[in-house]
């Protein structure tokens, strides 16, 4: 039976992937999960310039789920090449670097500088963080920016270009199409839902940005029918998330016509979430005598 | 640092709304310091969804145990209370960065505010077992919001109350007391509780020059540093970079030097 799946150019072990802005650049995952279990990790997004992101309050628990407004704090590129990636290149599993900037000019000034870098899986372009306020949501929303951003990396970077979308938009089967024809090898699917929670009694929002990106358990239906209706769209592969938390959840993406997934927010409450399941859909396959989880890829009967 | 699995052998209301929960949890007993946290699993469902993060209050490395106290104010502490003994569940840790050791010959004055009290009780046991003088101040709104003496008393050499309302020892504020023992000699000061109370112990410390550790709390998703969500505004040196404008509670801290900290009030 073999996990082990090829698409866009990357080679995976198993389609499980760990997702960006939820393990961090891996460190701090040591001891606790074995990175080398998994098909990847895609690192916490990087830009340009250093940034701190937003002011606290930046987590709030919510039914199944979470709200956070981190508002992408990371060091900067520099330091990313400098202190976080000697350590991510020194891991046995892929890495896809994740990127973004507050332009056009700088998602592609940032995937230029990456070209040096040897070992980088794929870039993932990040035009769908809700927390941002210049950039972000506002390349997301717009098919025409999108692609702009999408054509302005592949003309910089021979790497397999994912483009991270949005669930914030009226069609994402546009932007995805959109995206398709910029050169994006694949799609990655879905960022966090805009949400918002409030102080009743203060009156106050609870987050320190007032609004935030849903994720966790809450968001599965909503990432599975986005995964579904994209995949149908676009020729290029999909990665599918948005709640996975089992062994299920990731199988049912892939069934929904997922190549390969991410769990995010379930490594807050379990760091071995990612590893857990990339065995479980082996037992999975393993039971029901599946050789090639490629097999399962967009195999929902509808 | 692990994520052990454990197993409940008390979960009892020692005094109106604060409980106190032991856990078999042999590796984390074995490495837990003074100021360290757990992050609990307190359900398996997905309500609540995150789990809770609590400080330690009492190790015994040689039973392999860890107490944890907390006071039922939500529905995440509410479901841990109604675990059992007996029952399982996963706990990370021991996580973060404790305290650091009191100047040489200083007293150490431990400032604990409400639900901040139990990791002092920790720092408290492990100073006097160094044969350190303790002085532990305790505010709260009420007499009924109050640790039990007896819960307090193995960790200070000295007890000092304060009440806002008057109703359990000084009435005022805890900073009173603490403006008090500032003027007793050379010491330490170590404080945990609601941020107010905390920039005020940290306020009076920097005008008398005396050393303040604070242990902070913020909301917090994974506890070990991969959200980067539980985040404090610190004093950035000339030529940080923005990134360095934050820090992480979970990692960095959740103990820092006061100083350290960009206070607002």
């Amino acid at each position: 039976m073999d996990l082990s799946i090829d698409f866009a150019g990357l080679s995976l072990r198993n389609p499980v992937l760990l997702a960006s802005g939820t393990c961090n650049y891996g460190q701090e995952l040591q001891g606790l999960t074995d990175l080398s279990q998994l098909g990847g990790i895609v690192t916490k997004t990087i830009t340009p310039q250093p940034r701190g992101g937003n002011r606290p309050q930046r987590i709030v628990e919510t039914s199944a789920g979470m709200l956070n407004s981190i508002g992408l704090q990371n060091p900067g590129l520099d330091d990313f090449v400098t202190h976080k990636w000697p350590f991510l290149q020194e891991l046995d599993t892929q890495i896809i670097v994740n990127i973004a900037g507050h332009s056009i000019e700088e998602f592609g000034e940032i995937a230029a500088r990456l070209e040096d870098l040897d070992g980088i899986a794929a870039l993932e372009v990040n035009i769908s963080c809700p927390n941002v306020k210049a950039g972000g949501e506002n390349f997301a929303s717009n098919s025409s920016a999108s692609a702009a951003v999408i054509e302005g990396v592949r003309r910089v970077t021979r790497r397999p270009v994912i483009a991270k979308l949005s669930p914030n938009v009226t069609d994402i089967a546009e932007i995805a199409r959109a995206v398709e024809a910029a050169g994006a090898d694949a799609v990655s699917l879905i960022n966090t839902l805009v949400g918002m929670a409030i102080d009743l009694d203060k009156r106050k929002p609870l987050l320190g940005n007032i609004t935030g990106g849903l994720s966790g358990p809450a968001i599965k239906p909503v990432a599975l029918a986005m995964v579904w209706k994209v995949s149908r769209a676009v020729q290029i592969p999909v990665i599918g998330l948005g709640g996975i938390s089992s062994v299920r959840d990731a199988l049912e993406f892939i069934v929904a016509g997922a190549s390969a997934v991410q769990v995010g927010t379930a490594s807050f409450v379990n760091p071995n979430a990612g590893v857990e399941i990339a065995e479980g859909i082996r037992s999975y396959c393993a039971e029901r005598g599946i050789e090639q989880i490629g097999d399962l890829v967009g195999s929902l009967q509808a | 640092m692990i994520d052990e699995k454990v197993e409940l052998l008390a979960n009892d209301e020692v005094s109106e709304g604060f409980h106190l929960a032991r856990l078999r949890a042999p590796h984390i007993a074995a490495g837990a310091v003074p100021g360290q946290f757990v992050n609990i699993e307190v359900s398996a469902s997905y309500e609540p969804f995150l789990r809770m993060p609590l400080s330690v209050c009492a190790v015994d490395d040689n039973a392999g145990t860890v107490d944890l106290l907390y006071e039922s104010m939500g529905p995440k502490s509410a479901a841990f209370s109604r675990l059992r003994p007996g029952e399982q569940t996963r706990c990370l840790g021991p996580l973060g960065k404790g305290f650091s050791a009191p100047s040489p010959g200083a007293r150490a004055i431990l400032v604990g505010g409400g639900i901040g009290v139990p990791p002092m009780m920790f720092w408290g046991r492990t100073l006097l077992a160094q044969g350190l003088d303790v002085t532990l101040l305790v505010g709260a709104r009420s007499a009924s919001k109050h640790l039990p003496d007896e819960l307090l008393k193995g960790g200070t050499t000295r007890l000092r109350r304060a009440s806002d309302d008057g109703s359990l020892g000084h009435n005022g504020l805890v900073t009173d007391l603490l403006r008090d023992e500032l003027t007793r000699g050379v010491c330490s000061v170590f404080t945990c509780g609601p941020h107010g109370m905390m920039a005020a112990v940290a306020a009076l410390c920097f005008q008398t020059a005396v050393p303040c550790q604070v242990s902070l709390e913020e909301y917090m998703a994974c506890g070990i540093g991969i959200c980067v969500g539980c985040v404090v505004r610190v004093e950035n040196p000339q030529g940080g970079s923005a990134y360095a404008d934050y820090s992480r509670i979970c990692v960095d801290g959740p103990v820092f030097d006061a100083r350290h900290i960009k206070w607002e009030h």
